[in-house]
């Protein structure tokens, strides 16, 4: 589940631990956990829904400059013909829509505005999935490491967990993000910004994934088949990457996949808040930026960015929620 | 119990020592790491005409040169026994605790701060009223009601709730209720500025229901999990065995044992909301320590931008505390721990 | 950085007679004229540009609060501290200069008349000493009298452009200082060795300058010569509660988020006949750090009388208001002495090129630039660098920006030819952030320039230091490679000097915070310097057209807009007129209507 944006996904912390218990304990018995939650879902027409709406917009990310070369105009191409001059108003109402302009243009300069939300998903999604990407590996490793060995390893992971979830996250984002020189390690602009915004949420994020695994390992550990591959003679390192770790990717990938929907939003208000991507290239946040200026006179303006955050954080909600039920179906 | 809590203070002030720290040594260091001098840094604060050397005095003055540990000892010591600050033309005391003093607009963090404490207060307690009740009720009732079309409508609106970003729903509301229909005031209105309650209330009514839906969503979903999972359990059938009103069964036994980690949650989330609700703040133009934080990021005024993301942090360790506290006065289990 | 300035329709240089300048107050009174609660202001019928060229809804009345809002913060509250035209203007409700701009609409509102003094200066036959006498009775708030010294002593310490490091250095560049820094660095508040200004009694003080300026009673004009007592000054703290000597006082002062105003009682009327205050509220309340649409939004509710920055209205609301007759019979429209454009860094290869150079400015297209301030409620194509209100203006189109707004492609090419980089090269274009046109017109930059093989990438930098640490910077700009670098400049008074100095002439270049990023040819200095010795005013005039035409040969700027806003006026709002000096509503004459 996804956490409201003024903060970040860590408040989630009680009910997921909990609701997992279940999950392991079939793991030991009759089919595999993967086969079982398989079934599961695909019954659930809803997640497959929210998952179709997934595939879809990870292909218009991945295809965006074929779908805008084919069927509309480059996305920071200026059209002053289609805004007026007096006003700076598009001049087909609502919003410049036409039959060349899909979504309407943008005020001033006549951006195309279905381009440029095209384009916008491959920055959202891209971030997004880079840092889950980043908060998946770091908080993984983390939490095995807490849960398995205990003690005081698991201590002084625990403790660092704690220290990075006292941090206003989002503050400390804008307040990295506006530091940032203008080149490091050879890196500017775009993709500079891209590096920094990635790590920043992703380096922030981990104790979420950290948290869970944390708990799952501390449970699975106790499991009798842990103890029979001790007893087989085992050493940590093949409990935990044969025993462990595949019980392990079912909660990873449910909480990765609602991981993601929560990235979207914290990268869409970074581009809000003028700390994203640099213009003129699109993103969703900063073109609702834009768009707040203009609600009074061109309300539609907002309408092509914020239903595109809508629709792509919501199929993400309904496919990860789908995902964990199949997993844990207690909480239907 | 004494001997619990005790741990957990010195835990939380630890905990805050360590992310002062690290505030501090983020917002020098990584200016540094992109090739500024203390003297650049220096540059920031004076007269447009200054030379290099002058602006050399000015990084002495300041105490850009001093290593990092000078500084942020300094820095502590302030925020104990207050600081005293050098501006050129005179000496300027910062009473503790000193959470900074700017020099760009000459004067300390903390009293710009406080002042602005009652509004993001006002917004953060009237919209956490507001979605505790409103997601917990909806909860509550989703789970009774479970696979009817009020549960599914609910949670279909949750879902929606927690799937549009603030600034989104913001705008849109101000734009209908604020602009087109005139039902509220505009954005911008200080709320503390209001002479009598009802305006005060009214000024903030639309921020508060866009923040509240925000978390409501959220509370519900948790709410409707956590009341199915704990009306599964073995308890809840003895008490209904025992002959208990289906009510009496619902609300004391029921909700409170689902409650507990939803207070969890509510706790961290106040806090971080305290910290400063910036992205509402920012749309609605509320004059909160949020929109303080944006401002000052924007003018690169570190002093202040610290001074506000350690109120941030402060109230997140804050919450933490209490509700970690809370804990153990419900769970018996915890104290033992 | 450089922020809204006076500007002014004609410039006198020459010292204009006590006389002249009060038969022209006594004109300039709208209906009624007189004084005390006199009546008038009863509901004038609102059209558009009521307020443009007359008194709109013109009133006597005193009483109410007058509402004011700024979208950001003033750069100081503190007279010696300030550079912004709104500033300038505001100020004068709070203190008072040696002159001052006549507070009348129109042409009048150029005349510069006596206020603390009794007339404009008496110069010596060699423009370089100047005497004033201030009035007899003027008292600060709490009563004490203002001497002439505390008017040096203004001067004094506005030289200090590390303490106070805001205002404008016209003192600092014109008196004879002989090494004279300032209080705060000399630690002598009785500026003994403050030798440019002398004080022989408590009502005369004497200037001396460094070399003439006929033009001086403008610098006379600067609020940095609204009298500070020595004793009462408390450096940068002084803004946070200025000793009035004007109608109003500082009643209170939350800093960053509001002050109120209330009447001075010590400031007395009859102190005060030549400038046009009116001094009609009982209170002013001016919110800072305001969010602009709100502002805009609050003044058609009612909420708000005046957006203090003068800026006008943003585009968005400029398009409703205009769309909309109920709304526009509110609004006046005024030409403005500013030009927004784009400047060359010269240090950054290849624009220490004159063909590259050029070929940037064949390549834009000029309509673009226009539109993203707004198109042509905007303002207009600016062909060259003075504005068309600037005396002396003489239309220069070298790069046929009018006969083809779009730019010309092929010229383009050809001068990236010349200059040795045929398919284009690259660099980065910088602007500020807060400035939603300006990145409007980076990204119309952008794409015209990429037409001939350009590619640039932008870079926003915050306003506030965009002069000091980011694109002013000398250093800064080099290593960060912004060859263009997008910006506006106002004129600081309406004459060639006040808008050219500041951007032309080569000895203004410091190594941060500069407003000339890059002019540096001696012969525009000479025109510069032979312009202020000399005192016919056609010839004068000329001369700055000349200096006009070397800048545009030498391909320095790229002009953008002639600047044009938008401003509402509130019903409740009386004696609203806009003042030439500062192109907004003049702040000393405001009233309102219950």
């Amino acid at each position: 589940m996804t956490a409201p944006l003024e903060t970040t996904g860590k408040s989630a912390k009680a009910p997921p631990e909990a609701t997992l218990q279940g999950a392991s304990k079939k793991a030991i018995q009759g089919r595999s956990l993967g086969q079982i939650a398989w079934m599961r879902l695909k019954r659930d027409k809803v997640a497959l829904v929210g998952g179709a709406v997934v595939v879809f917009l990870i292909l218009v990310a991945v295809f965006a400059p074929l779908i805008v070369k084919l069927l509309a105009h480059p996305p920071n191409e200026f059209h002053y013909d289609q805004v007026n001059e007096a006003t700076s108003l598009p001049i087909n109402e609502p919003g410049g829509i036409s039959g060349d302009f899909w979504f309407g243009v943008e005020p001033v300069n006549g951006r195309d505005l279905f381009s440029r939300t095209v384009y916008g998903a491959q920055v959202s999604l891209l971030i997004a999935f880079l840092a889950t990407l980043l908060s998946v590996i770091i908080g993984t490793v983390m939490g095995v490491i807490a849960g398995y060995f205990g003690g005081w390893v698991d201590a002084v992971i625990s403790r660092l967990m704690d220290i990075f979830l006292a941090f206003p996250l989002l503050l400390f984002a804008l307040a990295l993000a506006g530091a940032m020189p203008d080149e490091v390690a050879g890196l500017q602009g775009y993709w500079l910004r891209v590096v920094v915004i990635v790590f920043i949420i992703g380096f922030f994020n981990w104790p979420y994934i950290g948290r869970i695994v944390r708990g799952q390992t501390l449970s699975l550990r106790e499991r009798e088949f842990v103890d029979a591959a001790r007893s087989l003679g085992g050493r940590s390192g093949y409990i935990l990457a044969k025993e462990l770790l595949p019980n392990l990717a079912a909660p990873i990938l449910v909480y990765s996949t609602l991981l993601i929907p929560t990235n979207i939003l914290f990268e869409a208000a970074l581009s809000f808040l003028s700390v994203g991507v640099p213009a003129p290239t699109a993103t969703w946040g900063g073109m609702l930026s834009d768009a707040t200026h203009w609600y009074k006179v061109d309300p539609w303006f907002m309408f092509p960015p914020g239903l595109a955050i809508f629709i792509t954080v919501l199929a993400f909600n309904l496919f990860g929620d789908g995902l964990r039920d199949a997993i844990d179906p207690r909480g239907r | 119990m004494i001997v619990y809590i005790i741990r957990r203070l010195i835990a939380a002030v630890l905990l805050l020592f360590v992310v002062t720290a690290v505030v501090f040594v983020i917002f020098f260091e990584v200016p540094r790491l992109g090739g500024q001098t203390a003297d650049d840094l220096a540059s920031r604060y004076v007269g447009k005409t200054a030379g290099p050397e002058q602006t050399h005095l000015a990084a002495e003055r300041l105490g850009f040169t001093d290593p990092l540990y000078e500084q942020y000892g300094r820095f502590i010591k302030g925020v104990v026994a207050g600081q005293d600050f050098d501006t050129g033309t005179s000496v300027e005391h910062c009473p503790a605790p000193c959470l900074g003093y700017s020099f760009k607009t000459q004067n300390p963090v903390l009293p710009d701060l406080l002042d602005r404490l009652p509004v993001t207060l006002s917004l953060a307690a009237g919209a956490a009223v507001l979605w505790l009740l409103g997601g917990v009720a909806t909860g509550v009732l989703s789970a009774l009601k479970r696979g009817s079309i009020f549960d599914r409508g609910a949670m279909g609106v949750a879902l929606a709730g927690v799937s549009l970003p603030i600034f989104f729903t913001g705008l849109l509301a101000l734009s209908i209720f604020s602009y087109n229909l005139k039902w509220t005031p505009p954005g911008g209105t200080n709320p503390m500025d209001q002479d009598n309650p009802w305006d005060w209330a009214a000024s903030l009514i639309l921020p508060w229901i866009t923040l509240a839906f925000l978390y409501a969503a959220q509370y519900a979903r948790l709410t409707r999990a956590g009341m199915l999972e704990t009306m599964g359990e073995d308890f809840i059938r003895t008490a209904r065995a025992k002959g208990l009103r289906e009510r009496t069964v619902v609300v004391k036994h029921g909700l409170r044992s689902a409650l507990t980690p939803i207070l969890t949650i509510f706790g961290l989330d106040l806090g971080l909301l305290l910290g400063g609700a910036i992205l509402t703040e920012t749309t609605f133009s509320l004059p909160g320590i949020g929109q303080y934080a944006v401002i000052a990021l924007n003018n690169q005024d570190l002093p202040k931008v610290l001074g506000v993301t350690l109120v941030g942090a402060v109230f997140i360790i804050l919450a933490n505390l209490i509700v970690d506290l809370l804990y153990a006065v419900i769970d018996p289990r915890v104290r033992a721990a | 950085m450089k922020r809204v300035h006076l500007e002014m329709t004609k410039m006198r240089v020459t010292a204009i007679a006590a006389g002249v300048a009060l038969a022209m107050s006594l004109a300039a009174c709208g209906g009624g004229g007189g004084d005390g609660d006199g009546d008038g202001g009863d509901n004038a019928t609102p059209e558009f540009n009521a307020g443009v060229n007359k008194v709109y809804n013109p009133s006597d009345k005193k009483g109410g609060t007058l509402k004011m809002a700024n979208d950001a913060d003033f750069d100081s509250l503190d007279p010696g501290d300030t550079y912004y035209g709104y500033s300038w203007n505001f100020v004068r409700n709070y203190t008072r200069s040696l002159v001052t701009f006549k507070s009348a609409p129109g042409e009048k509102s150029n005349e510069l008349v006596p206020d603390l003094a009794e007339s404009l200066g008496e110069a010596s036959p060699d423009a370089k000493t100047w005497t004033y006498k201030l009035r007899e009775g003027i008292k600060y708030e709490d009563g004490t009298p203002v001497k002439s010294e505390d008017v040096k002593y203004a001067v004094a310490r506005s030289l200090d452009k590390d303490i106070l490091v805001n205002g404008p250095t016209y003192f600092n560049d014109f008196l004879d200082l002989k090494g004279y820094a300032g209080p705060y660095k000399d630690k002598d508040k009785t500026m003994k060795k403050f030798t440019a200004v002398e004080t022989p009694d408590d009502r005369t003080i004497i200037f001396h300058l460094i070399k003439p300026f006929s033009g001086f009673d403008y610098l006379a004009m600067l609020p940095s010569t609204a009298p500070v007592p020595a004793a009462k000054d408390t450096g940068t703290k002084y803004k946070e509660h200025v000793l009035s000597t004007g109608p109003y006082m500082f009643a209170s002062n939350e800093l960053e988020k509001r002050f109120t105003l209330t009447r001075n009682k010590y400031y007395d009327p009859k102190s005060d006949p030549d400038t046009g205050r009116k001094a009609l509220p009982d209170e002013i309340t001016v919110d800072l750090n305001v969010n602009q649409e709100d502002i805009d939004q609050r003044l058609q509710s009612g909420d708000l009388d005046v957006a203090i920055s003068g800026l006008g209205v943003l585009a968005e609301t400029r398009a409703t208001i205009l769309q909309d007759p109920d709304q526009k019979k509110f609004s006046d429209t005024a030409d403005q002495a500013r030009l927004w454009f784009t400047s060359f860094d010269n240090s950054v290869k290849p624009f220490d090129n004159i063909h590259c150079r050029k070929a940037v400015m064949y390549a834009t297209d000029h309509e673009g630039y226009l539109r993203a301030y707004g198109g042509s409620s905007g303002g207009q194509i600016a062909t060259n660098m003075m504005p068309p209100l600037i005396p002396g203006y003489k239309k220069i189109d070298l790069y046929e920006f009018e006969s083809k707004p779009n730019g010309d492609i092929d010229k383009a090419k050809d001068e990236l030819k010349q200059c040795g980089q045929p398919d284009g090269f690259t660099t980065n274009i910088s602007y500020r952030t807060e400035r939603a046109a300006e990145k409007a017109t980076a990204e119309a930059l952008q794409q015209s320039l990429d037409k001939v093989g350009i590619k640039t990438e932008l870079k926003p930098y915050p306003q506030d230091d965009y002069g000091k640490i980011y694109a002013g910077n000398v250093a800064f700009s080099t290593k960060n490679k912004l060859g263009l670098r997008v910006y506006g400049w106002g004129a600081d008074w309406n004459d060639g000097f006040g808008f050219l100095s500041q951007i032309v002439d080569s000895r203004v270049i410091r190594p941060a915070g500069n407003t000339n990023f890059n002019v540096n040819d001696p012969e525009i200095d000479a025109l510069l310097d032979k312009a202020l010795s000399t005192l016919d005013t056609k010839e004068r005039e000329g001369l700055w057209a000349e200096i006009d035409q070397k800048v545009m040969e030498g391909a320095y700027y790229l002009p953008g807009v002639d600047a044009k806003q938008l401003l509402y006026r509130p019903e409740r709002l009386t004696n609203v007129f806009i003042t030439n000096a500062y192109n907004m509503y003049d702040y000393t004459t405001l009233g309102v209507q219950k």
